[in-house]
């Protein structure tokens, strides 16, 4: 069941095109992420769907409806602003009332339901509060509060943390995930931090520019399996091998200039994954052993010098240049207090991987 | 020295200057106030302190009469121009009457004088007698031209995210405007209407030439005593709208600044 | 947040009516009489058949020296005031704007409040002192300075010299808007750069705040020109303005036609005298 559909959805403004014939299906009943650079177009998507903006072409389907050309207050959609938008001259309660109060639903009723989602949002005690006594995270609740309350099918968030500090917004990662388990609400996220994504989607969408959307999945389906280049490198950082695929019976190589034959894993339902096709080769930093000492079974390895060393607390990165000048990124976890071995600057290194973890992509 | 000398007096030149200028700007007033407690009926000599002026202002039929008429076209004109001009604002900012702003600068660019004729040709033209209504249409006509410019001025100051979050709600243009447009405004209406209420006091032109014979406003009776040789009752009546027009200014300004003037 | 113009898609329902009152209150109420006024000074007549009877008679009969005389004396008196109230209004605003830092809000308000009393009784303040027997003369006379009251009232001199008051708020507020807006570090930074105050003035503060003064020269030009009250109730009656001729044509000889197009004629002169001023400041602050 599908909760939003836009159908080549195409969008410009100035005469630069924001959106070009953008097509995407939106699950019903999941917390689902938009992630993209600056300038992708997300936030337009979500302006859309909302009906802030109207698109020059295509349309929007809310589930079976057309709510192409329906106006803003009549589409069952609701909007939690990045900058909150909250009423500054009512209060808490008549801020989250007012939707309810637009449709002229009961006064003892809305009562009831201002406490009850002030209640699941932890407000309740600032109910007639003035917004401006608020900090920065309940007037966020307050915002999620006031939208939540008329039971949208769907819910927009536009990065509706970015203002918070990086505590806060763990904790509001946290509770937008219980939020949405709760009220099982279709939860549409936008947002350029891929941490923020990674952690409250079921499913999510990479978008690069001018809309188009790259790849649609789950977040471990975009990190571990990304199908282009520019999943790989958006989410997640990685390196990327340029060669040509070899396929030799059940083994199957990628010949990199200068470097020599990497093993990888074929998946040979691809157009693209050929004999001789030119294709690139994305490995993750996370995936490489990185020791001094020699190691026996993997499946690949390449050594080099190392160039730079960053601690990070929980991790240390490497930069490793290879004979041919190409330099690796490597991730260790520090898992000891004291390091078995002890990697420094300049050091002549191995690097190990298995070719199951690498990732083919079209090139 | 000389350098000391000349140091040491033109930090001084420019606020003796300011000084200066401002006791000419209010010695005149300063005298009609003080005259209209003359009791000398033949003015300009001091004859000792007198109320009976203030007396005869307020038991003036004439008088009271002007001061009716001007009241009514003054807050007839507020009204209309204030919610002609909010209705524009907010109503015609989502269409092309958006761009019609320039329109509404014409009445400041143009001489009161050609708007008063233009409005006299336009009305004897079509028949229209002269009157209290005539007159409320031209204050109206100033008014727009003052409270289009002040709500449009706050309106764009307003973030506009407000009115996308009522519209996200469910509320429509007409509700959205009752409930956050117009509370959210408040300041830039009061003191537009404050405004608006003044010029047309004030108003001495379109009132002029637009009022008729039989209707006479609160300044065209002080132009046709002038003209015909004033009593100190004139002094009083200054004095008074002098009065009324402080106290609105300092509301006036007191919400605009929000600070204390002292 | 884009603030040029707002932008919001309707909820389409009709409201865009409201706004339209207001636009077709200025459109009938102000563009059509304007209109009317260069229909009617085109014709003798009051009626709707005006295209039959288009004729330049009302122009030609305007076309005479003394016409001109009075559209040149309001032309003068327009521009020398707004010259005058320039000079004065200057140091005032920078005054205001940065000199002063405690009665700042209280100056500001004495400076607004005659020019929002009302009009007329400001320039009837000013007969007590300009009358012979007023107090300017009374002070002089008795200080000895002369022998005997000087004729001030309903001559040009009274005219000037109360256009100068009345005229001068306008002026100051435009100007000490924009002085506000001038960065006082730029000021530090051209004496930093050896500049005096003088030469600061000239090269900085003026220049930085030559928007404030053009929109108050043409603030005060404009309505000056047409100026009615104050020459009527002080210059005496005899010699003609703009405005006192417009009067006379519409409300005594009840000849609009004639009236109509002296307003039009006096119009066109001051666009073309606007501009020209307007191409000299142009070029004065390039």
């Amino acid at each position: 069941m599908r909760a939003i559909r836009l159908h080549n959805v195409k969008k410009i403004f100035n005469n630069e095109v924001i959106l070009d014939d953008v097509n995407l299906m939106i699950p019903s009943g999941e917390f689902f992420a938009l992630l993209g650079p600056s300038g992708s177009g997300k936030t337009t998507l979500l302006r859309l769907i909302a009906g802030f903006e109207s698109v020059d072409s295509g349309s929007i389907f809310l589930g079976k409806k057309d709510i192409t050309n329906v106006p803003i207050n009549e589409r069952r959609v609701n909007t939690v602003f990045q900058n909150y938008a909250l009423f500054p001259h009512f209060n808490v309660f008549d801020n989250v009332a007012y939707g309810l109060k637009i449709r002229k639903v009961k006064k003892d009723i809305i009562e009831q339901k201002v406490v009850q989602i002030l209640k699941k949002v932890h407000l309740e005690k600032h109910i007639y509060k003035s917004i401006d006594q608020l900090s920065g995270g309940q007037q966020q609740r307050v915002a999620l509060a006031r939208a939540v309350i008329n039971e949208p099918e769907v819910l927009l968030l536009d990065e509706p943390l970015a203002a918070l500090d990086l505590k806060l917004r763990e904790k509001m990662l946290v509770e937008l995930i219980e939020l949405q388990e709760v009220l099982k609400t279709t939860f549409v996220y936008v947002t350029h931090d891929q941490f923020e994504a990674l952690t409250v989607a079921d499913r999510m969408a990479i978008m690069s520019y001018e809309g188009h959307v790259e790849q649609v999945g789950t977040p471990e389906e975009i990190y571990e399996f990304p199908k282009t280049s520019f999943v790989a490198k958006f989410v997640g950082s990685t390196n990327i091998f340029k060669g040509n695929l070899r396929i030799e019976g059940d083994i199957s190589y990628v010949e990199v200039k200068d470097i020599g034959k990497l093993e990888v894993v074929a998946q040979k339902n691809r157009e693209w994954v050929c004999n001789g096709c030119k294709v690139l080769m994305s490995l993750r930093p996370e995936k490489i052993e990185i020791t001094k000492k020699k190691l026996e079974g993997f499946s690949n390895c390449l050594t080099g010098v190392v160039e730079s060393i960053v601690y990070h607390g929980r991790s240390t990165q490497y930069h490793v240049k290879l004979k041919n000048g190409f330099s690796v990124h490597v991730f260790e976890q520090n898992e000891e207090h004291f390091p078995q071995e002890d990697i420094d600057y300049d050091d002549n290194v191995y690097m190990y991987w298995q070719k199951e973890n690498v990732v083919l992509l079209e090139k | 020295m000389k350098m000391g000398i000349s140091k040491r007096i033109t930090p001084y030149l420019l606020p003796i200057f300011v000084g200066i200028v401002y006791l000419l700007l209010y010695t005149p007033i300063f005298v009609l106030i003080l005259f209209s407690f003359n009791k000398n009926p033949i003015s300009y000599r001091w004859d000792g302190f007198s109320l009976c002026w203030y007396k005869e202002l307020f038991a003036s039929v004439e008088i009271l009469a002007a001061l009716k008429n001007s009241l009514i076209v003054a807050f007839s004109s507020v009204l209309l121009s204030v919610v002609m001009g909010l209705f524009y604002v907010f109503f015609g900012a989502s269409s092309f009457l958006n761009r019609l702003i320039v329109f509404f600068y014409g009445s400041l660019i143009v001489p009161e004088i050609v708007l008063a004729v233009g409005l006299l040709s336009f009305f004897t033209f079509f028949s229209i007698s002269l009157g209290l209504t005539t007159l409320i249409v031209g204050h109206t006509l100033l008014g727009l031209g003052y409270v289009v410019p002040i709500i449009r001025a706050r309106f764009l100051e307003m973030d506009y995210r407000l009115i996308e979050a009522s519209f996200d709600l469910g509320a429509t243009e007409k509700q959205t405007f009752f409930k956050i447009v117009v509370p959210l405004l408040y300041p830039a209406i009061i003191s537009s209407a404050l405004l608006v209420m003044i010029v047309s006091l004030d108003d001495f032109l379109i009132s002029f030439f637009c009022s008729g014979a039989a209707t006479l406003t609160l300044p065209m009776y002080i132009f046709s005593v002038i003209r015909s040789g004033a009593t100190p009752v004139v002094n009083a009546l200054s004095t008074m709208l002098l009065v009324i027009s402080s106290l609105l200014i300092l509301i006036l300004t007191s919400l605009k600044m929000k600070t204390r003037i002292f | 947040m884009k603030n040029n113009s707002v932008h919001y898609e309707a909820t389409k329902n009709g409201a865009f009516f409201m706004a339209v009152p207001a636009v077709l209150w200025k459109l009938l109420f102000l563009y059509v009489p304007l209109f009317f006024i260069m229909l009617i000074s085109f014709s003798k007549s009051f009626d709707f058949a005006f295209f039959k009877n288009v004729t330049l008679e009302n122009y030609k009969s305007l076309f005479s020296l003394s016409y001109f005389r009075v559209i040149g004396r309001s032309l003068l008196l327009a521009f020398l005031n707004a010259f005058f109230c320039l000079l004065i209004a200057y140091p005032i605003a920078y005054f205001l704007a940065l000199k002063v830092r405690r009665f700042k809000n209280l100056l500001l308000f004495l400076l607004a409040l005659p020019f929002w009393t009302n009009f007329l009784v400001q320039v009837y303040a000013w007969f007590f002192i300009l009358d012979h027997k007023g107090l300017l003369n009374t002070a002089l006379l008795k200080m000895g300075i002369i022998s005997q009251p000087l004729h001030i009232l309903n001559t040009s001199a009274a005219i000037y010299i109360v256009m100068l008051f009345c005229y001068l708020p306008f002026m100051v507020m435009p100007i000490y808007s924009s002085l506000l807006k001038i960065d006082k570090f730029v000021l530090e930074a051209s004496f930093d750069l050896g500049a005096n105050s003088l030469q600061t003035l000239s090269h900085v503060t003026i220049p930085l705040s030559a928007s404030g003064i053009m929109t108050g020269f043409f603030l005060v030009l404009i309505p000056s020109f047409g100026e009615f009250v104050i020459p009527a109730l002080l210059g005496g009656g005899k010699v003609m303005y703009v405005g006192s001729m417009i009067t006379y044509f519409f409300l005594e000889t009840k000849n609009p036609f004639l009236g109509a197009a002296f307003t039009c004629l006096s119009g066109f002169v001051l666009i073309l005298f606007a501009l020209l001023i307007y191409v000299i400041f142009k070029k004065l602050f390039k």
